[in-house]
């Protein structure tokens, strides 16, 4: 069983890696579009610290740990388990009904359906976090060096488990567009900052609801010494393996349940 | 020869028709409208959180203070709303299935269809500008300018909207050579948004930056409205600012104009 699901995920791959060598001008494109990406975000960062150096306390040096750590688990998450963002469209045109009937796992079907994946994302969040760990003056000690990988690790299945919990939505609301459209933002630019700019209920939402501040503020927090907010101690930084953990079961609950009652658009 | 005798005669009503059947038919895509105003809500809310957490921390520049910055953010989301529409896309889309050949065909102006087509596009997100509006008004205040200052803003908000219509125009009309254009139009918007001075004024760059940065296209979307708009850019330098933006208009137009005449002789249909 297992040596035909790791073969089934080899060929998702080699399909991928076939994908890419196919359209190889597109390819470059696009890998040029998430240097743009993280290039305009990372610059509008720059501009704003350049004009005001401290943002609650967090310089531009801090705030390039804050990103890193989002990006390595953001585009880790991308590569490993972009196909479950596309649920709601499987759903919607009746493809879902094919990935139903597949004799292995449903959810492991959607992952391996192979698309125009690449791992040039997570090779670039890769060698930027290196940049911003070396830039960000942290103190590169043991705790950083084993702990890291975990808070990665963790970032990844919060963002999978909150990405599934909008994929099981689509099989009651078939349009989820919009919703995951604001998700995406909440994500991707809410954890630009230091959460403590917001107000009480936004950072109770991004802890404990769409927990996306344990991707990298609590982390970042505790490797670069500052207080952390909501009363939560320090070390709650290192929490992030175990939230993802917490949040991924929740949703997989979630998942098999709406499952057995999906019905299909009526195709 | 219809064609021929049709152009001789213009007749504006043809294309009065093609803007509201593009009104039409972006109405029925609700969901976007959802999608648009929660995202104008979300980011308003970030950027009010932003700059009050900036400006009480730091020294505030000089002539910029709290409630100037928080009306530029407001209205440069306000001006996204329909800037960052693009309103050519139909033309890549008929290039890419060929259907473009049969309107080749009709006895209409092309080019004009394009734009009639486009404006009412444009023009059903523009009515999006009034819920957004009530809830930026909900989370910031935004100041309001003189007439003067008013009447130059709309002045040159036009212009640049027509700046960004070329641009948009220049990129869908890429596809007579390349036929696949998403990524290079992603990285030209996201471009836009830092340069143009969309996400953060373009004063706050360092000033080396900033000479290079005014003097793009870019900027002449974005930042020549907006700092009009707050006060940034005097009455006395109004001239030279629309000026250096109706310049880029007539270069990009000039662009648009000769890759259209060689591209539509070009048309290489896929099939189909």
């Amino acid at each position: 069983m297992v040596r035909r699901v790791l073969a089934v995920y080899g060929h998702h791959w080699r399909i991928n890696a076939l994908t890419a060598l196919e359209y190889r001008a597109n390819f470059l494109l696009w890998a040029a579009f998430a240097v743009v990406y993280h290039g305009t975000a990372l610059g509008a960062l720059w501009v704003t610290l350049h004009a005001f150096p401290s943002m609650n306390g967090w310089t531009f040096r801090d705030m390039t740990l804050l990103y890193g750590l989002w990006m390595l688990a953001h585009a880790l998450h991308d590569t490993l388990f972009f196909g479950v963002g596309n649920v709601p469209e499987y759903v919607r045109d009746g493809e879902f009904d094919r990935l139903l009937v597949r004799p292995l796992d449903t959810l492991f079907a959607v992952i391996a359906t192979p698309g125009q994946i690449f791992p040039d994302e997570l090779f670039l969040a890769l060698g930027f976090f290196i940049v911003a760990t070396l830039y960000s003056g942290v103190r590169v000690d043991a705790v950083f060096v084993l702990c890291v990988p975990f808070v990665i690790a963790g970032g990844t299945l919060i963002e999978l488990a909150i990405n599934l919990l909008v994929a099981t939505l689509a099989f009651w609301f078939v349009r989820v567009d919009a919703l995951k459209w604001i998700v995406l933002q909440l994500e991707s630019e809410f954890t630009r900052y230091p959460i403590g700019i917001y107000s009480r209920g936004v950072r109770l939402f991004l802890t404990f609801v769409f927990p996306f501040a344990f991707m990298n503020y609590f982390p970042a927090a505790y490797f670069l010494h500052k207080p952390a907010t909501l009363a939560l101690p320090p070390v709650a930084g290192l929490l992030t393996p175990v939230v993802g953990i917490a949040f991924l079961g929740l949703a997989y609950a979630f998942w098999r349940f709406g499952l057995k009652r999906y019905a299909g658009v009526g195709h | 020869m219809i064609a021929d005798r049709a152009v001789r005669r213009f007749r504006f009503a043809p294309y009065l028709e093609f803007g509201k059947k593009a009104i039409a038919r972006e109405a029925t895509y609700r969901f976007d409208v959802f999608t648009s105003i929660g995202s104008f809500a979300l980011r308003m809310y970030l950027l009010r959180m932003v700059w009050t957490a900036l400006y009480a921390r730091n020294a505030a520049p000089r002539d910029l203070p709290l409630h100037a910055i928080l009306t530029y953010s407001a209205v440069a989301l306000l001006m996204g709303l329909v800037l960052d529409v693009d309103q050519v896309s139909s033309l890549y889309t008929k290039l890419h299935d060929g259907s473009i050949v049969s309107d080749f065909l009709r006895p209409i102006n092309v080019p004009l269809y394009f734009f009639a087509d486009g404006t009412g596009e444009v023009l059903f997100h523009a009515a999006l500008v009034v819920p957004s509006l009530a809830i930026a008004l909900v989370l910031v205040h935004i100041d309001v300018p003189s007439p003067g200052t008013g009447a130059a803003f709309a002045l040159s908000l036009v212009l640049g909207y027509f700046v960004g219509f070329t641009i948009n125009f220049i990129l869908n009309a890429s596809a007579f050579w390349t036929l696949e254009i998403h990524a290079v139009q992603l990285i030209v918007t996201w471009l836009t948004d830092l340069l143009g001075g969309e996400l953060v004024p373009l004063v706050l760059f360092p000033v080396a930056l900033q000479h290079a940065l005014f003097a793009l296209p870019f900027a002449a979307m974005f930042s020549t409205p907006l700092l009009i708009y707050v006060g940034e850019i005097p009455p006395e330098r109004y001239a030279a600012a629309l000026g250096l933006q109706a310049l880029w208009l007539a270069v990009l137009g000039a662009v648009c104009v000769v890759m259209w005449r060689a591209g539509s002789r070009r048309i290489v249909v896929q099939g189909g």
